[in-house]
C-alpha cells in the first residue's frame, strides 16, 4: 500500500534550481532513505514533503490526496498522519520534555490531559527517557534530545515518520541506539519511515529503499536500497558515496583535472 | 496598483496575520498556552519594574532640576510641579517606559524567536499545524498591550516622585504643596493621551520584536541582527508615533 507518492518534484531557491524530476513512492512499513552529498537538497526535499515549503513543480500525494493542492483544512488533516524528527531535534525550549511530547497529542487527539500525560510518559519510557520527563531540553545531551524528538514524533502513532539526519552528530553507540529505535518503531507500529542521512552505517542498517540525489546533475541518479546500490550501481558518484571510494574526477572550467583530495597542492610560498 | 507596489509586503502580511490571529483569539480560538502567556506577562511586568522605576525617577528629577533653575529666576518655583506633572504624564513616562521596554523586552522577544527559528522550533510548530503567529507572537503582543499602560501609570507616579524630591530639596516646596499643585495642573486629557500612547507603543514593541525574530536568518549572526533591528526600529517607531500623537493632539486641542 503506497502511503506517500512524489511525482516530478522540482525544488528551487528563487531562480536557483536545486533538484528536478524527483519521483518515488513509499510503501507502508518500509524505511526509505533520501541519500546524497552535502548541499544536494535532501533536507529541502523533506521540507517539501512535510508541508513547510511548497515545491516549484510536481506533486506530493499522501494516501492519494495531493498535499499542495489541498486547502488549509485538508492539509491539516493530512498533517495528523505524519511525525517529524528535525536535524536539531527542535524541542521547544520553554517546555519540559513531557510537555513537548504532549503537544502533538493535544493538537491531534481528543485525549484528556491525564491520558495525554500517561501516553507521553509511555513513549518516553520507550525511548529510555522516562526519568527525564520533567527536564528541559537544555538539560539533555545531543543523543537524548534526538530520542526526545523521536518520542514527540511518534506520540500520536502516525503512519508516516520523517527523520532529518537522525544520527548526525551522535557517537556510534548513540547512533546505533537510535537506529535500533527506528527499527523497533517500525516493528511495533508498522509506520513507514522516510529519513535523510549520509551516515553510511545507518543507511545500511535500516533502509529498505531509497533515492540518491546528485548535486551536480541536479536530479536523482539512483533508486534502490543502499546496500543494493553499493553492490550493483555502476554510477561513479553513487559508488564513491556508498563504498567510500575516491569520487569521480570532475572537469574544471579550463579543462584541467582537479587535484585529488588526498594530495596536498604544492605551495612554495606557504610558511610552516 | 502603483501604491500597492510600494507597500512592504512582508511586514504588512505579518500585521495582517497578527490582526487575524487576534480576531480568532477573541472568538476563543487561540492556540497559545496560557502558561506561556503568564510567563511572558511576568517578564514584561514584575521583572521590568526596577529599571522602569530607576529611569522614570531620574527623568522626573532631571525635569525638575531644569525647570527649577529657570522658574526660580521668575519667582515661579512652585510651577515646577506643573512642568514635571504635565511633561511626565503627556510625554516622558510613556516614551521613557517604552524605550526601556524596547531595549529590554522587545530585544528579548527578537532574540528568543530568532533562536527558535535557528533551532527549527518554529518549523516544528508549523509541522504540527500550529501557527507561529498565533502560538508565539500573539501572547507576546497581548502581554505588552496589557502591561505597558500599567507600567505607564507606574512610570507617572515614580516620575512625579523624582520631581517632588528635587523640588523639595532645591526649592523647599513641601510634598503636600507639590502634590496639590500637580493635581491642579493635570487633567484627564494629559493622562488619557499618555495612556493611549503607552498602549500603541506596547503593540509596536511587541510586533516589531516578534517580526524581526520570526524572520531572522537561521544562524547565530541572525539572532544578533534581529535583536539590533528590533531595538532600533522600535525606538525610531516610538519617536515617530509620538510625533504623530503630538500633531493629532494639537489638531484636536488636547
Amino acid at each position: 500500500m503506497t502511503l506517500l507518492a512524489v511525482d516530478g518534484l522540482e525544488m528551487r531557491f528563487g531562480d536557483r534550481l536545486i533538484q528536478t524530476g524527483v519521483s518515488f513512492k513509499v510503501e507502508k512499513g518500509t524505511i526509505f532513505a533520501i541519500m546524497g552529498g552535502s548541499g544536494c537538497g535532501k533536507s529541502t526535499l523533506l521540507k517539501h514533503l512535510v508541508g513547510l515549503l511548497p515545491p516549484a513543480a510536481g506533486n506530493v500525494t499522501y494516501n492519494g490526496v495531493d498535499y499542495w493542492a489541498a486547502d488549509d483544512d485538508g492539509q491539516a488533516r493530512l498533517r495528523k498522519d505524519f511525525g517529524m524528527l528535525f536535524q536539531s531535534a527542535a524541542l521547544w525550549s520553554s517546555m519540559t520534555i513531557l510537555e513537548n511530547v504532549c503537544m502533538p497529542l493535544e493538537q491531534h487527539t481528543t485525549k484528556t490531559e491525564a491520558e495525554r500525560e500517561a501516553r507521553a510518559r509511555e513513549v518516553l519510557e520507550w525511548v529510555d527517557l522516562g526519568k527525564f520527563a520533567d527536564f528541559y531540553p537544555s538539560d539533555l545531551s545531543g543523543g537524548m534530545k534526538k530520542r526526545a524528538g523521536l518520542a514527540r514524533a511518534i506520540a500520536t502513532e502516525p503512519p508516516l515518520l520523517f527523520l532529518d539526519e537522525p544520527s548526525a552528530g551522535l557517537d556510534p553507540i548513540s547512533s546505533k541506539r537510535l537506529d535500533d529505535l527506528v527499527l523497533d518503531i517500525r516493528e511495533r507500529t508498522g509506520a513507514a519511515v522516510v529519513f535523510v542521512s549520509h551516515e553510511l552505517p545507518s543507511l545500511f542498517a535500516i533502509a529498505d529503499d531509497g533515492i540518491f540525489l546528485d548535486a551536480d546533475s541536479k536530479h536523482p541518479i539512483a533508486h534502490g536500497s543502499p546496500s543494493a546500490l553499493r553492490d550493483s550501481c555502476d554510477h561513479p558518484t553513487v559508488h564513491a558515496f556508498l563504498a567510500r571510494e575516491e569520487p569521480p574526477a570532475r572537469d574544471t572550467q579550463d579543462g584541467a583535472k582537479p587535484v585529488p583530495s588526498t594530495t596536498m597542492p604544492a605551495d612554495d610560498t606557504a610558511t610552516p | 496598483m502603483q501604491f500597492a507596489a510600494l507597500l512592504p509586503v512582508r511586514p504588512v502580511t505579518f500585521l495582517g496575520q497578527v490582526l487575524i490571529s487576534a480576531g480568532e483569539a477573541f472568538t476563543g480560538r487561540w492556540q497559545f498556552r496560557l502558561k506561556d502567556l503568564g510567563r511572558i506577562t511576568a517578564d514584561c511586568s514584575g521583572r521590568a519594574v526596577p529599571i522602569v522605576t530607576v529611569v522614570n525617577v531620574l527623568v522626573g528629577a532631571i525635569l525638575a532640576f531644569v525647570g527649577a533653575v529657570q522658574l526660580v529666576k521668575f519667582g515661579a518655583g512652585i510651577y515646577v510641579a506643573d512642568l514635571v506633572g504635565i511633561a511626565v504624564a503627556r510625554e516622558m513616562a510613556a516614551i521613557i517606559t517604552a524605550v526601556v521596554m524596547a531595549g529590554r523586552t522587545g530585544a528579548a522577544f527578537a532574540a528568543e524567536l530568532a533562536t527558535m527559528q535557528a533551532n527549527e522550533e518554529v518549523d516544528a510548530l508549523e509541522v504540527l499545524g500550529l501557527s507561529a503567529v498565533n502560538f508565539l507572537v500573539l501572547p507576546r503582543v497581548a502581554a505588552l498591550l496589557v502591561m505597558m499602560p500599567l507600567l505607564y501609570i507606574y512610570g507617572c507616579v515614580t516620575g512625579l516622585l523624582g520631581g517632588m524630591v528635587v523640588a523639595s530639596g532645591m526649592l523647599n516646596i513641601s510634598p503636600a504643596a507639590y502634590l496639590d499643585r500637580t493635581l491642579l495642573a493635570l487633567d484627564w486629557s494629559h493622562l488619557g493621551l499618555g495612556f493611549a500612547k503607552s498602549f500603541v507603543f506596547g503593540a509596536l514593541i511587541g510586533m516589531v520584536g516578534c517580526y524581526f525574530g520570526l524572520y531572522a536568518q537561521r544562524n547565530a549572526a541572525g539572532v544578533g541582527v534581529a535583536t539590533t533591528n528590533a531595538v532600533v526600529t522600535s525606538i525610531v517607531g516610538i519617536i515617530v508615533l509620538d510625533a504623530v500623537f503630538a500633531i493629532c493632539a494639537n489638531a484636536l486641542g488636547i
